[in-house]
């Protein structure tokens, strides 16, 4: 599309407030509107979906407030003069994937992430489907990417201790009449796009699978899974740590200093860098990282969405991961969610589709359960709100073409973006991350010699999981430790013994929050109310400190303040 | 393998009651208990008015439990601590339960089992609060929990959901130890606890009741900053525009409690929809044969005398019971006007010479009249001055007069009475 | 006229007090118990305090204490400033003093919990 016919399409909605230039191979609209839907609007129209051509967005938003960045309260020189190889902006899947499969390498790799924990974003915040990729079509780096990530994952779980089940997903159609055509939309994903096992099924075949769906017939695409997402983002970051890389949490970049077109330093609150490479892995906030370096040429726009986690009891309703499909509804933006028999045995339920400006709020609304249920109560009648235990909103960070961003800087050399990274991005994750691997290798190895990581090994071993085992395994590691006999939270029957092994995991995250998402207790129906004070105490015992100096997340996230008498 | 005529699950009240009466009755005994200590949740419930019922005394939680350890101890009961249960399988004898704790992993061997395995709290994300996740969002029992057992101060300055019980005390308890409690808001247009507690937790400290408010929504990225209170209608539904922010660093939950029962569905038990426990008879034996609840597994009690109680005769019933026993069960019915009624069941071919009823009204109720019917037939009447549905009622019955068969059907209803 | 909710049992009972030339008429009782509970409240209103006191046992930081009788319900504070300066230092058992006749009101502070005897008892069984 030509930035005339751009210009005419948004005076005609928009009249003199936005324009748009061509600028260093990008679309740039500025000027000024009152809402953030009508910006979103207006990017939208002037972007190609998966185009190469992005749009930045410098419109003014009346709607917007400024609202800069969390940081950490931290602040130290604990990094100060550090010289990386590569310095990793994101813990999330992204940055912990490339960590990892950089440290094949003799490198010195650094990881930062401003939050207390890995995968405290999006990458902690979705359903965990491992997608097969019937939504994709060729041509955009997601469709490349997905289905390489997609055959990834059983060695991968293997290698990184992650439990992942490879389910199948059911796409589910009401009216009969949809079955030519979407026999045809199957037959073209399936010969043109390379979605190879996607096969029509009949209601009855889809009934004798999952007694819960009732519909007149499904697309099946058996290589579907899901996996524990902020499970493989740590197995991914601790592996890395296991083969020579850091990991910085509580590290936020503020600021980089560039001359002659590269990043010479690279301000955090815990001193200043000086970094050969930059990978870009920062979600929501590449854009800012973008613009740091000097290589601003995409825009992202978060869209939230929220998930509802269902007890226990009503997993046993599907095993599978299912959604009704719409045709007659827009459906551009998300699937608009579904219903995923997790890897821990809960049903999760979601996500919505929300346009929002604010990066970081992930609170929940009302709202959005409501629309979530009442949709996928089509999906799958028994579905109850009364069986949710908790839900969660995560933010999503599409760029206005809807594809993934992952290629060197355009104006700063050494800068590598993995940018514009949402569904199907957990995913790819895996494909993508070997790519970064080359790129960044290629572009290292004509600096200096890189030579190959003698000691990697790409086997991570998790905590043992106890409630999985056998009673023999379990008396056996009982023997050797008694403390695995001492169950702490009744609901996901967390031991002790597992508790204390994810206090000394090689990226410890001593609170609450951290070891709930390592080892599970507190992630039950009774949502901690029993064993948060347990684990609590446990955590103050290991590091011999104060309970009242233990926190639930990040440093000011207090619990108890301090002693009664 | 270990054998035994009864295996208890739970050392709270109930279960200490159990296995006392179990062992009283003649049944070797076992008694599991998962955390450390025996006594259950009485540990930190540190507030007086336990016992009034049994002893005529105003205890406090841990010496009330304290009474039935001691006598446990005495009597030369064996309790395994620290032991949780992971599996419990039907065997042709009875059941075989598996048991995890320090020394390992266990299969004991019983004829019976009693459910003694006590309730847990609402939480936030249940009564469906929003906004952010912070730290500062306790259920009563876990602020009870840091107050009373790790001496540790939850809140400052807290907002309290829920006029349950535990919430009224945890108001008083917090507001001793130094902390400010700016209300307790309550969704229903009653208050959800007893009446005494309204009075000498709340109006003896000046914390002000609002009812038909709720928490809508909390702030508060690390810590809790904030909560949104908004008043609801008949339907407890938030009335838009009603909206008010509360600054405050925690908010409390005591928004109901919920049977425990997931080694009861394990086995197949039959749980009732309104009291969320196992159905039983009046030996309370659940549907399936050997398996017997009590306590607050069978259903939310507000006094512990009447958990003892209940445990006492669950205990009994185990020790009693034979495998391949005959029931003959026919419906007891929580009718008009009632919230529920325990025993669900009545075994006909049992002896029914003393039958202990538990039951709530559904509402709060001026003067009124009970009427238990058989087959329609009045069989009992009993007038109230009023009932609330905070406070349990209890009745003991002797049904052996009365002629039933398998037929039968027993039914509870409420008349309310016209003002004389 | 005042009106009282009594709290002497669960049964809670709606009292009304009249006064007439200092003498106080109780209607709406049920038992004897709730007419000195409104007589009591009208003049001397007591409570039972129960609280928790410091030990030196870390892994029982708190121990459970109550007053051995009512208190006067105005003293409750001051009283709690007392036991909030005591410490246990032994195993104490359910029932020992630990302030006797505390600020000279008649009552003891009494240990209500069992805790301490049972530690000391199974010293390895607080693991958890």
């Amino acid at each position: 599309m030509n930035i005339r016919r751009i210009n005419w399409r948004l005076k005609k909605r928009f009249g003199p407030a936005v324009t748009a230039t061509l600028s260093e191979g990008s679309i740039v609209l500025s000027g000024r509107l009152p809402t953030w839907g009508e910006v979103i609007e207006a990017c939208s129209l002037a972007a190609v979906k998966y185009s190469t051509t992005h749009v930045v967005n410098d419109i003014r938003c009346d709607e917007v407030k400024a609202r800069p960045m969390r940081q950490p309260t931290l602040r130290d020189t604990a990094l100060e003069g550090r010289k990386p190889d590569v310095l990793i902006i994101g813990g999330g899947i992204s940055g912990a994937s490339i960590a990892r499969e950089l440290s094949k390498w003799k490198l010195d790799i650094l990881l930062v992430e401003k939050e207390a924990d890995l995968a405290l974003q999006a990458s902690g915040r979705n359903d965990g489907e491992v997608h097969p990729g019937i939504d994709l079509s060729r041509g955009s780096l997601k469709h490349h990417y997905v289905r390489r990530g997609n055959a990834m994952y059983d060695q991968l779980c293997r290698e990184l201790d992650v439990p992942f089940k490879r389910v199948g997903q059911y796409v589910c159609f009401e009216k009969a009449w949809l079955k030519p055509l979407i026999a045809l939309y199957c037959r073209v994903r399936k010969n043109r796009d390379g979605i190879a096992d996607t096969k029509l099924i009949s209601g009855e075949e889809l009934r004798r699978r999952e007694p819960n769906l009732r519909f007149a017939f499904a697309i099946s695409n058996p290589s579907s899974g899901c996996v524990c997402p902020y499970g493989l983002t740590i197995a991914y970051a601790e592996n890395a740590v296991q083969n020579g890389a850091e990991v910085s949490l509580n590290t936020a970049v503020l600021g980089m200093a560039v001359q002659d077109g590269k990043i010479h330093s690279v301000a955090t609150n815990r001193g200043t860098v000086y970094p050969a490479l930059v990978i870009n892995a920062a979600g929501v906030f590449a854009e800012e990282i973008a613009a740091m370096a000097g290589d601003r040429f995409f825009s992202i726009h978060p869209r939230r969405g929220t998930n509802s986690i269902l007890d226990k009891k009503a997993g046993v309703y599907m095993h599978t991961i299912a959604s009704v499909m719409d045709i007659t509804r827009n459906t551009h933006h998300s699937k608009g969610g579904g219903i995923l028999h997790t890897v821990h045995g809960n049903l999760l339920v979601g996500p919505d589709a929300i346009e929002t400006w604010e990066k970081e709020n992930t609170e929940t609304h009302r709202e959005s359960i409501d629309r979530v249920f009442q949709k996928q109560q089509r999906t799958m009648r028994a579905l109850s709100r009364g069986d949710i235990i908790t839900y969660f909103t995560g933010v999503r960070a599409p760029t206005f073409e809807e594809d993934f961003i992952i290629e060197m800087g355009r104006k700063t050399g050494n800068i590598l973006h993995c940018a514009g990274i949402q569904s199907p991005g957990l995913t790819a994750a895996p494909a993508v991350a070997l790519d970064i691997e080359k790129m960044a290798v290629g572009y290292l190895s004509a600096l200096k010699p890189v030579a190959r990581n003698e000691n990697y090994d790409p086997i991570r071993h998790g905590p043992p999981v106890l409630r999985e085992m056998s009673d023999e395994q379990r008396a056996a590691l009982i023997r050797q430790n008694p403390n695995y006999g001492v169950i702490v939270c009744r609901c996901e029957e967390v031991s002790k013994g597992e508790i204390l092994d994810a206090l000394r995991s090689p990226i410890p995250v001593p609170t609450v929050d951290g070891i709930k998402k390592r080892v599970r207790p507190g992630m039950g129906r009774c949502q901690g109310g029993f064993c948060s004070p347990l684990v609590t105490q446990i955590i103050a015992e290991f590091l011999g400190c104060p309970l009242e100096e233990v926190r639930k997340s990040s440093g000011e996230a207090v619990i108890t303040y301090g002693k009664t008498k | 393998m270990l054998t035994v005529d009864v295996l208890v699950i739970g050392g709270g009240p109930a279960g200490l009651a159990a296995a006392i009466a179990a062992h009283q009755n003649g049944a070797a005994v076992l008694l599991i208990e998962r955390e450390a200590h025996l006594g259950g949740i009485l540990k930190q419930c540190i507030h007086d008015g336990f016992g009034l019922v049994r002893y005529g005394e105003k205890l406090s939680g841990p010496e009330y439990a304290g009474r039935f350890i001691d006598e446990f101890h005495a009597l030369g009961l064996e309790a395994r601590t620290l032991t949780f249960v992971t599996r419990i399988q039907k065997t042709s004898e009875g059941f075989a339960v598996t048991l995890v704790n320090r020394d390992g992993v266990e299969t004991v061997a019983a004829k019976a089992l009693v459910l003694a395995t006590g309730c847990r709290e609402r939480t936030a994300k249940q009564v469906s609060i929003h906004g952010t996740r912070p730290a500062g969002v306790f259920t009563a029992g876990c602020a009870q929990h840091f107050t009373n057992l790790l001496g540790q101060l939850p809140t400052r300055k807290c907002v309290i959901l829920g006029s349950g019980d535990i919430g009224l005390i945890m108001a008083r308890r917090l507001t001793l130890e130094g902390a400010q409690v700016l209300g307790v808001y309550e969704a229903k247009s009653t208050p959800s606890g007893l009446t005494r507690n309204i009075h000498q937790c709340l109006r003896d400290y000046n914390i002000p009741l609002y009812l038909s408010h709720t928490v809508t929504r909390v702030f508060g990225q690390d810590r809790l900053t904030a909560v949104e209170i908004s008043q609801v209608d008949e339907r407890m539904n938030p009335i838009p525009g009603t909206e008010q922010l509360v600054e405050c660093d925690a908010l409390i939950l005591s928004v109901g409690l919920i049977p425990e029962n997931e080694l009861a569905e394990g086995l197949g038990v039959a749980i009732d929809p309104k009291t969320k426990g196992p159905i039983c008879d009046a030996g309370l034996m659940t549907s399936v044969p050997g398996v017997f609840s009590c306590g607050n597994a069978l259903h939310v009690n507000d006094l512990v005398d009447y958990v003892s109680e209940s445990g006492e005769a669950a205990g009994k019933s185990a020790a009693r019971y034979r495998p391949g026993q005959q029931r003959t069960l026919i419906p007891i019915t929580a009718g008009e006007g009632l919230l529920y009624a325990v025993p669900q069941r009545l075994d006909v071919a049992a002896d029914r010479s003393a039958v202990t009823l538990y039951f709530r009204s559904r509402e709060n109720l001026g003067p009124c009249r009970l009427v238990i019917t058989a087959d329609g037939r009045e069989i009992y009447t009993r007038r109230y001055p009023f009932l609330r549905p905070p406070e349990m009622e209890r009745l003991e019955l002797d049904l052996s007069a009365q002629a039933l068969t398998a037929a039968s059907q027993i039914k509870l209803e409420i008349e309310v009475m016209e003002h004389d | 006229m005042t009106e009282l909710t009594c709290i002497v049992c669960p049964r809670g009972c709606a009292l009304r007090i009249e006064e007439r030339d200092g003498h106080f008429t109780v209607t709406g009782n049920a038992c004897k118990r709730g007419e000195q509970f409104a007589m009591a409240e009208m003049t001397c209103p007591t409570r039972t305090l129960c609280t928790t006191v410091r030990t030196v046992f870390p892994g029982v930081p708190v121990i459970s204490v109550r007053t051995s009788a009512e208190i006067p319900k105005d003293k409750i504070f001051d009283v709690m400033r007392e036991i909030n300066r005591a410490c246990v230092t032994r195993a104490m058992k359910r029932g020992e003093a630990v302030l006797p006749n505390v600020l000279g009101l008649g009552a003891d502070i009494i240990i209500t919990s069992g805790l301490l005897e049972e530690k000391t008892e199974k010293e390895n069984d607080h693991e958890q």
